[in-house]
């Protein structure tokens, strides 16, 4: 590795979804970008601002970022219809900053309400002592054969921003002030530390995402990967002592990975408790179809819905399921019994 | 000459939480036992200071480390039970909780006494927490919140057409089956017959529960055994008269050991069965 370019990886801002590396590990790089995998790490400088004028760091803060800055990132796709659709590929003449949590690839498509994404220009692809590129996948949590046990209860919704890290981190306070050791996971998504934060902020035992399962982005990725992440997750929060389970699985009930895992047996096997999180009645009613389409009923609905009394009154009359407010889901009594329906319902699983 | 709760047993505690700071007394033995903590609740005459010192000597006794919560009235004008007004049980949570940060045991489940207004927050908390009880002590409740539908919320179950009821029926019903399945011991004093201004009275209320906390405590104890049946549970509910006594604790525990009562195990409980 060239001199300037180690001198470049010491002063470089590390975004939060590389946390978990070793960075000493890294012994070079190389910039065969072609080869470039999701999850493998990118040194790339900052060529000129759109969308994304910061980055998130490691350490949790967000940083304001200036042509010129070098930032460590992982190659990876984004779904996102309020931002971008990107893809995990490394255009050596630059590419596009896709999630500011340290997400970087091309960009096919934007929202016409925002800006065109900030560009960067790939440096180098990092490699470790053996010349393997490094990558995050390197990087998980250690294999546990634990996690078949714990009552999860799941927060899906109709799409981004509908509600679902409020209810997730809501629920979660909950549970944590009604007694429990409760896990508050994100297992599927774009890494990023705001929801990461904002469950950590409740109190709850144990916080984690797709990240500590080795992914930037469950996007794109094979479904027994994304399964076997979310299996990793929910080890993990059992050998930590948790006794819940709630977990956030990411954007609307279509959305390639989400409309995947709700058809997918696995997820019936061990879901406990599900929480739905929609905007408006109507926007309940087709969620609650399409979940009744693969013998799913939610316990609640919430999200932006519950804002307006009116709304949740259409909605409790057009599908039958209670509407909790944000409050509602933070309060003990209510959270208790979530759990209690959560552990009846695996121990009828079991 | 210092009060007794001030000795090195007895120690202070201040915990707040979303619906307002509680102060508690811990009395924590001198040789502790592996019988779960008691939660011991005041009624409406808010003596906790009055219950730390009787329950003191059971303490040291049983070896049971022993809560007892402090709802003042400049923070709680309603501490009885939760409603839109007032969230005790809220408070009673976070109590649990932060003393379990101190010592385990009050991870629970614990055990609860309640007297009067204490007993009515007891049987309410185990309601909607009965995986954080372990049995439940009732003395001389002034009503109760009958664990089946055939009076609304906050007399029972049932709904109307408040959304209140719906909300807390609705927060009751997966909890049921295990409330119901926890041992209850019931005491009333022989002499507590009193329809004084303490005494909740409306004519439903009366027709349904009873003139007097005697009726009511043995309508309580009928219902409770029928709703468990119902429920496939077989019911460990006991009723016990306490011989001459009024609506005093401190005189039911003076007269009628209830605070030894409460304190004891289990074992200990059926052995005095026996005996008498």
């Amino acid at each position: 590795m060239p001199h300037n370019q180690i001198s470049a990886l010491a002063t470089a801002k590390w975004t939060f979804s590389t946390r978990r590396v070793d960075r000493s590990h890294i012994a070079g790089m190389d910039t065969d970008f072609a080869a470039a995998r999701a999850g493998d790490l990118i040194l790339a400088q900052v060529e000129s601002i759109g969308q994304h004028n910061r980055v998130q760091l490691v350490s949790g803060r967000p940083s304001n970022i200036f042509p010129g800055d070098i930032i460590v990132l992982a190659c990876g796709a984004r779904y996102a219809p309020d931002q971008f659709e990107g893809w995990a590929e490394i255009d050596p003449s630059g590419c596009d900053l896709l999630a500011g949590g340290g997400c970087m690839g091309r960009m096919v498509s934007r929202n016409e309400r925002i800006k065109p994404a900030t560009r960067l220009l790939p440096m180098g692809r990092l490699l470790d002592g053996a010349g393997r590129p490094m990558n995050l996948d390197s990087y998980t949590l250690p294999p546990t054969m634990r996690g078949g046990e714990i009552p999860v209860i799941f927060v899906l919704g109709t799409a981004m921003n509908s509600g679902k890290t409020t209810a997730t981190a809501q629920l979660a306070l909950g549970l944590r002030r009604a007694g429990y050791n409760v896990a508050a996971l994100k297992g599927t998504g774009t890494g990023a530390f705001g929801d990461y934060n904002e469950y950590s902020d409740t109190g709850a035992h144990w916080v984690a995402d797709f990240t500590d399962a080795g992914m930037v982005t469950t996007y794109r990725e094979p479904m027994d990967r994304v399964k076997s992440g979310l299996e990793l997750l929910l080890g993990h929060a059992e050998e930590q002592g948790c006794q819940i389970v709630v977990m956030e699985i990411a954007d609307g009930l279509f959305q390639r990975e989400t409309g995947a895992l709700v058809a997918d047996p696995w997820l019936r096997g061990r879901m406990s408790g599900m929480v739905f999180a929609c905007g408006d009645a109507v926007a309940a009613a087709g969620g609650v179809a399409e979940l009744a389409r693969h013998g799913i009923r939610p316990d609640a609905l919430t999200g932006i819905l519950s804002c307006s009394p009116m709304a949740a009154a259409e909605a409790v009359a057009a599908t039958g399921v209670p509407v909790l407010r944000k409050n509602d889901l933070a309060d003990p009594a209510e959270a208790n019994a979530f759990a209690l329906r959560a552990f009846s319902n695996a121990r009828a699983a079991a | 000459m210092p009060r007794r709760f001030f000795s090195k047993f007895v120690t202070d505690h201040r915990v707040a939480s979303v619906s307002g700071t509680l102060c508690a007394k811990v009395i924590r033995p001198s040789v502790v036992s592996h019988l779960p903590a008691l939660m011991v609740l005041h009624g409406i005459s808010r003596n906790a200071d009055e219950l730390v010192e009787l329950f003191e000597p059971e303490a040291e006794r049983s070896g049971r480390r022993i809560v007892v919560p402090d709802f003042c009235a400049s923070s709680w004008t309603h501490f009885q039970r939760p409603s839109r007004s007032a969230r005790p049980d809220q408070a009673l949570l976070a109590l649990l909780s932060y003393l379990a940060i101190l010592d385990p045991v009050f991870a629970g489940p614990v055990d609860l006494f309640g007297h009067s207004g204490g007993a009515q927050l007891a049987h309410r908390f185990a309601m909607l927490y009965p995986n954080k009880v372990g049995r439940l002590n009732l003395a001389a409740a002034g009503w109760y919140c009958l664990p089946d539908t055939s009076m609304a919320y906050p007399y029972g179950l049932g709904t109307d057409d408040s959304a209140e009821a719906e909300l807390w029926a609705r927060r009751h019903d997966l909890a049921l089956p295990i409330y119901l399945g926890l041992a209850v011991r019931v005491f009333v004093g022989t002499g507590d017959t009193d329809r004084d201004a303490s005494l909740r009275q409306t004519p439903d209320l009366d027709r349904l529960q009873g003139p007097n906390r005697i009726a009511r405590a043995e309508t309580y104890v009928e219902r409770f055994r029928a709703a468990a049946l119902r429920h496939g549970i077989q019911p460990d509910i006991t009723l016990t008269p306490l011989p001459g006594v009024t609506h005093d604790v401190a005189h039911a525990i003076a007269h009628a050991d209830l605070a030894r009562l409460v304190t004891k195990s289990e074992p200990e409980l059926a052995l005095l069965a026996t005996a008498c």
